[in-house]
C-alpha cells in the first residue's frame, strides 16, 4: 500500500509546487531485434493543474523520432529503430509546475459521451453490479441534497472501494478487467481505476482513466477523473485522495489500453527479454 | 506505375525461374521417357542425380507418373508449376491479367491429370504451350523494360543452372550466359558484376567446372 | 425487354473465361484454404434507365448524408446533441472508435466506396437492406463478367444499349486521385489467402495501382513508403485498403495484427496520407444506426429520403418493443453486431424454447437487436442445370465519393442458390449476376 503522507490536500492553500520527474525504460534482449516500432506516452500534458516547464528525451539506439498527439490529446513520441539492436532504452527528464488547481475545465463537452459508457477493461459484470447495488441507498441519499451530486457520489464510491478492495501486486495483469479484479478482491492502481470507472458508469457519472506519476512512487500510477458540473476532478481510489499537486498527469482515455506508456512491436530473434522501468518524482 | 517494389522484383525473378524450370524439365522428361521405352537398365536414377533431386521412386512407371504430377513431392514438375503460380498470382497488377491467365491455364491442365494415369503427354504439351505463350505475351504486352528484364534474368539464370547440372557442352552454356548478361544488366536490380565476368571465363576454360558455374549463377543477385 | 438468349447459349464459354482469368474467391473449410469459382449466372438483372435514375438520386443522397454523419460524430456530434439519435446508439456501439476523434480525413471524405444493398419488393418498390461503408467488396465481378460476356456474345450487346460498367476502375481511380496527398496509389491486401484476393489484384491492375501487403509498407518521418527494387523508397499518397480497421496498425489498434503497418494511423493523423475508406466508419453502417439513416438525411440535407428502408423497429424504444413482441412471428430479427448474413433469425422459424430464450435476451439487451418486416422480394430467374428457377437476390450498388458523388451504373446482383434461403452472401454459397442498366 502506498503511504498517504500528504494528508488532506483539500484544506491546503494552493501553493505553486515544482516537481522534477524522471522516467527510464530499459529493454534488453538475449537475441536481437532487427527492427522495432514504439510509441511512448510519457510527456506530461499542460493543463489547468500542471504545466510542463521543460523536458528532454534521450533514446538509444539513436534515431529520429516523431512527436504527435494521441486521440485523447496526450503527447506521444514514436518512431522506428531500423537497425539491429539488443537493447532499447529511453529516458525522459523534466520539470513540472503544479498550480494547485483542483480540476480541469471540461472545455470540450462534445467528448463527454466517450467517457460515459463501459468500454474494454472497465466493463462491469454481475459481481461488480451486485456490489454497486449494495451501495445504491447510500449514494441516493448523498445525491439528494447535494449541490454537486456527481462529486458527492464519486467521493462515496472512492471511500468504499478503497476500503473494500486490497492493494496487492502480482495478482492481476495488464489485461485484467474490472470484473475480474473485483472477483479477486485485490490488485494494483490500474485495477482500482478500472473498477472505480465501472462503478462511476453504473452511477451515471462520466469518468476517464488517467495515467501518470505520483510523488514518491517508483512506478507509474493510475487514477480516475470524474466529471462534475463541467469540471474534471481527479480522484485516486488507490490512495483515497483527491488529485491536486502530487500527481503528474500523462494522459487519459477510456481504459488502461488507451493510456499505455509504452507500446512496441519488434521483429527478429528476440530471445529472452528483460525490462526495467524506473520512475522518480520529487519535489524541488 | 512507379518504381517497382522490392517484393515485386523478387516475385518477378522467381516467376522467371520457375516457368523456365517447368518448361525445361517437361522437355527433358519427354526425351527421357522416350529413351525409357527401349532401355534394358533404368535410367531414371541418373535423371534424378543429374537434376540433383532425391530418387524417391520405386520403379520406372512410378517415376513416369509421379515426377510430373505428384503434388506431395516438392521436386515434381507440378510443385514447381505451383511455385510459379504462387509468384504470378501476386503479380496481376504488375504483369497484367492476360499474361497471368496462361499460368492459370497451366495449373488447370496439370490438375486435369489423374495421378493414376500412365500417360498424360497431351496435358504436359499444353503446359509447354501455355508457358511459351506466357513468354510471348510478356514480350508483347508488358511495356516496362525493367519487368521484362527481371523475368528474363530469372529465366536465363535458371537455364544456366539446369544446363550446368546436366553437364551440357560449354558451347550451349556459353550461349545462355551471353543471353543472360544483358538482362541482368538492364534489370535495375543490384547485382554482382564480378560473377558475370567469372561465368564468362568459366565456360572458356579447358576443363569445365560445372559446380562453380552453378554457384556463380546462383549468386549474381 | 432486351434479349439475352444468345448470351445464354454462350454460358459455357463465359464460365471458361472466368476460370481462365482466375475469377475466384477463397474459402476456408475445416481449416484449409480452397479457391472456388464464384458461380456466375448469365441471366442479367435489368434495370430501366428511369428506374436507375431514381436509384441514383437516392443513393447519392444517402451516401452524402452518411459521410456528413461520420464527420459530425467524430467532431461536434451535433446530431446527438439535437437528440435525433440517442447517445447509446453511437457510443455504446462497437463500430464507434474513439481513436478517430478529431482525425479529419483528406477532404472530409470518410466513405469513399460505399456498397449499398437493396432489394426490390413484389410491390415494385426498392428497399435499402444495409449500408456497407467499411470495405465493401464485389464490384470487380460484374465488371470482368461484362467484359467476358461481350467477348463471347457480341450480338447480344449490339442489339441492347447498356451503360458500360467497365468504367468502374476509372471511377475508382478518380476517387483515389481526388484524395491523394502526393505519392503513389496502392491497394493494400491482407494477402492472397483473403477471400477477395482476386478483386484486390484485379482492381489494382485496372486502376494502375500497386498491390501491396502490409509488410511492404513502412512509415518514416511521418510519411508512408514502400521499398523499391533499387534499394530506395517511394512515397505513398493514397491507400485503398482491404484490411479491416482493427488490423490496420498494431501501434494504434489491435497490437496482435501482423498484416498492418505500424504507425500508419499516426501518418493519417498528421494529414500525410489518404486512407480509403477512413477508419471508424463502422459507426455508420451498424444495423442499429440503419434505422436512423432516413432521419439523418432529413437532418443534414433537409430533404425527404428518396429511397426507403425496410420497415424497421428498434426494441430500444418501448413502443417498438411492444410491436416486436406482438408481431414476433412476422418479423426478422437481426443482431446489430453481426455481418455477412450471420445473426439473422426469423420469428416464425424458431421453436417455442428458442423463442422464449430469444425474447429473454431481447428484453435484457434491447439495444443489440433490430426487428424488420419480412419483405416479399421479387425473385430473379437463374439457370440451374437446364432449367430456369426463381431465387432470392439482392443488389449491391456502389457509390464512390470523388470530387462529387458517383454512382456506378451497374452493381453486383447476388443470389441465393438454395431455394429456401434469403441469404445471398458468397461466403454462404451464393452466386452473382451482371447488372444491366439500360441507356434509355
Amino acid at each position: 500500500m502506498t503511504a498517504r503522507y500528504f494528508g488532506s490536500a483539500l484544506e491546503r492553500d494552493t501553493v505553486l509546487q515544482k516537481l522534477h520527474f524522471n522516467y527510464c525504460m530499459d529493454i534488453a534482449y538475449s537475441g536481437a531485434a532487427d527492427i522495432c516500432y514504439y510509441t511512448i506516452k510519457c510527456i506530461p500534458e499542460t493543463n489547468a493543474r500542471q504545466k510542463l516547464v521543460s523536458y528532454e528525451i534521450t533514446i538509444e539506439p539513436e534515431h529520429t523520432l516523431s512527436i504527435g498527439k494521441d486521440s485523447f490529446g496526450a503527447l506521444q513520441a514514436y518512431g522506428r529503430v531500423p537497425v539491429r539492436h539488443n537493447r532499447f532504452r529511453y529516458m525522459i527528464d523534466g520539470v513540472m509546475e503544479m498550480t494547485g488547481a483542483l480540476y480541469e475545465e471540461a472545455e470540450n463537452a462534445d467528448k463527454t459521451p466517450i467517457f460515459s459508457y463501459p468500454y474494454g477493461l472497465n466493463r462491469s459484470g454481475e459481481e461488480l453490479e451486485k456490489y454497486f447495488n449494495s451501495l445504491k441507498d447510500e449514494l441516493e441519499a448523498a445525491g439528494r441534497e447535494a449541490k454537486a451530486p456527481a462529486y458527492e457520489k464519486s467521493m462515496i464510491l472512492m471511500h468504499r472501494l478503497h476500503q473494500d478492495f486490497a492493494y496487492e501486486k502480482g495478482q492481476t495483469g495488464v489485461t485484467t478487467t474490472a470484473e475480474e479484479a473485483w472477483k479477486l478482491g485485490k490488485g494494483v492502481c490500474q485495477d482500482y481505476a478500472h473498477i472505480y470507472t465501472a462503478l462511476c458508469h453504473l452511477a451515471g457519472i462520466p469518468c476517464r482513466y488517467t495515467a501518470g506519476f505520483l510523488v514518491g512512487e517508483g512506478a507509474s500510477h493510475a487514477w480516475v477523473e470524474i466529471l462534475s458540473k463541467g469540471k474534471w476532478i481527479g480522484l485516486d481510489p488507490t490512495n483515497d485522495v483527491i488529485v491536486i499537486d502530487k500527481h503528474i498527469k500523462l494522459g487519459h482515455g477510456r481504459d488502461a489500453s488507451d493510456c499505455h506508456i509504452n507500446r512496441g512491436t519488434m521483429r527478429g530473434y528476440i530471445g529472452e527479454q528483460t525490462q526495467d522501468i524506473r520512475v522518480l518524482v520529487e519535489e524541488i | 506505375m512507379g518504381f517497382i517494389s522490392l517484393e515485386q522484383a523478387d516475385r518477378l525473378f522467381w516467376l522467371g525461374r520457375y516457368t523456365e524450370r517447368v518448361y525445361s524439365t517437361i522437355r527433358l522428361y519427354f526425351t527421357s521417357a522416350d529413351i525409357m521405352i527401349d532401355e534394358a537398365t533404368d535410367s531414371y536414377p541418373k535423371f534424378c542425380s543429374d537434376l540433383d533431386i532425391p530418387n524417391v521412386y520405386s520403379d520406372k512407371d512410378d517415376f513416369l507418373k509421379r515426377y510430373p504430377f505428384d503434388k506431395t513431392n516438392p521436386d515434381s514438375i507440378i510443385s514447381n508449376l505451383i511455385r510459379a503460380y504462387d509468384n504470378a498470382i501476386e503479380l496481376r497488377e504488375t504483369i497484367g491479367s492476360e499474361p497471368l491467365s496462361y499460368i492459370q491455364l497451366s495449373i488447370y491442365d496439370m490438375n486435369k491429370v489423374n495421378t493414376k494415369m500412365t500417360s498424360a503427354f497431351h496435358e504436359l504439351q499444353n503446359v509447354i504451350d501455355h508457358i511459351l505463350a506466357f513468354w510471348g505475351i510478356v514480350d508483347d504486352m508488358i511495356d516496362s523494360e525493367q519487368i521484362r528484364n527481371i523475368i528474363k534474368a530469372g529465366k536465363r539464370i535458371e537455364r544456366i543452372d539446369l544446363y550446368a547440372r546436366l553437364g551440357l557442352p560449354a558451347k550451349r552454356i556459353s550461349r545462355e550466359i551471353n543471353r543472360m548478361i544483358p538482362r541482368v544488366e538492364k534489370s535495375g536490380l543490384k547485382y554482382n558484376a564480378e560473377k558475370l565476368e567469372n561465368l564468362k571465363s568459366l565456360v572458356t576454360a579447358p576443363e569445365i567446372d560445372y559446380y562453380k558455374i552453378v554457384s556463380e549463377a546462383e549468386t549474381i543477385f | 425487354m432486351p434479349g439475352y438468349d444468345m448470351l445464354l447459349d454462350q454460358t459455357d464459354a463465359v464460365n471458361e473465361l472466368l476460370a481462365r482469368y482466375g475469377v475466384k474467391f477463397g474459402i476456408y473449410k475445416n481449416g484449409t484454404f480452397n479457391e472456388q469459382l464464384f458461380p456466375f449466372d448469365p441471366i442479367p438483372r435489368i434495370i430501366e434507365a428511369g428506374e436507375f435514375d431514381y436509384l441514383e438520386r437516392g443513393l447519392k443522397q444517402r451516401v452524402v448524408a452518411l459521410n456528413m454523419f461520420l464527420k459530425d460524430i467524430y467532431s461536434k456530434k451535433q446530431i446527438v446533441k439535437d437528440k435525433v439519435i440517442p447517445e447509446d446508439f453511437i457510443f455504446a456501439s462497437s463500430g464507434y472508435m474513439a481513436e478517430c476523434e478529431d482525425v479529419t480525413p483528406v477532404k472530409d471524405i470518410y466513405s469513399h466506396i460505399s456498397g449499398i444493398d437493396l432489394v426490390k419488393g413484389k410491390d415494385d418498390h426498392w428497399y435499402i437492406l444495409e449500408d456497407n461503408l467499411r470495405v465493401p467488396s464485389g464490384a470487380s465481378y460484374p465488371m470482368i463478367a461484362r467484359n467476358l460476356c461481350r467477348r463471347c456474345s457480341p450480338e447480344t450487346f449490339r442489339d441492347t444499349r447498356l451503360q458500360d460498367n467497365r468504367d468502374y476502375a476509372k471511377l475508382l481511380r478518380r476517387t483515389m486521385d481526388n484524395v491523394n496527398v502526393g505519392g503513389e496509389s496502392v491497394v493494400l491486401t491482407p494477402g492472397r489467402y483473403n477471400s477477395a484476393y482476386f478483386e484486390h489484384s484485379y482492381l489494382a491492375e485496372q486502376t494502375g495501382s500497386i498491390l501491396v501487403s502490409g509488410h511492404e509498407l513502412f512509415v518514416d518521418d511521418d510519411k508512408l513508403y514502400y521499398r523499391t527494387a533499387d534499394g530506395g523508397k517511394t512515397r505513398v499518397g493514397v491507400v485503398y485498403r482491404r484490411i479491416s480497421d482493427d488490423f490496420m496498425d498494431p501501434m494504434n489498434f489491435n497490437p496482435e495484427s501482423l498484416i498492418g503497418i505500424p504507425h500508419i494511423y499516426d501518418v493519417i493523423r498528421k494529414g500525410n496520407l489518404a486512407l480509403m475508406n477512413a477508419i471508424g466508419n463502422g459507426v455508420a453502417d451498424d444495423k442499429g444506426i440503419y434505422y436512423f439513416v432516413p432521419k439523418m438525411i432529413k437532418y443534414y440535407l433537409g430533404e425527404e429520403p428518396v429511397l426507403s428502408n425496410a420497415p424497421t423497429y428498434l426494441p430500444f424504444y418501448e413502443e417498438d418493443m411492444k410491436y416486436t413482441l406482438d408481431k414476433f412471428d412476422n418479423l426478422v430479427l437481426k443482431d446489430v453486431a453481426e455481418a455477412g448474413g450471420y445473426g439473422v433469425v426469423f420469428g416464425n422459424k424458431m421453436t417455442k424454447e428458442q423463442k422464449a430464450s430469444f425474447i429473454e435476451l431481447l428484453k435484457k439487451e434491447p439495444r443489440r437487436f433490430i426487428a424488420q418486416e419480412v419483405i416479399d422480394f421479387q425473385d430473379l430467374d437463374i439457370i440451374e442445370g437446364n432449367e430456369r428457377v426463381a431465387r432470392k437476390a439482392d443488389l449491391r450498388a456502389f457509390v464512390l465519393m470523388a470530387d462529387e458523388p458517383l454512382v456506378w451504373k451497374s452493381g453486383l446482383t447476388r443470389f441465393s442458390r438454395n431455394p429456401d434461403s434469403f441469404i445471398v452472401n458468397s461466403s454462404q454459397g451464393g452466386g452473382f449476376k451482371d447488372t444491366w442498366v439500360l441507356s434509355h
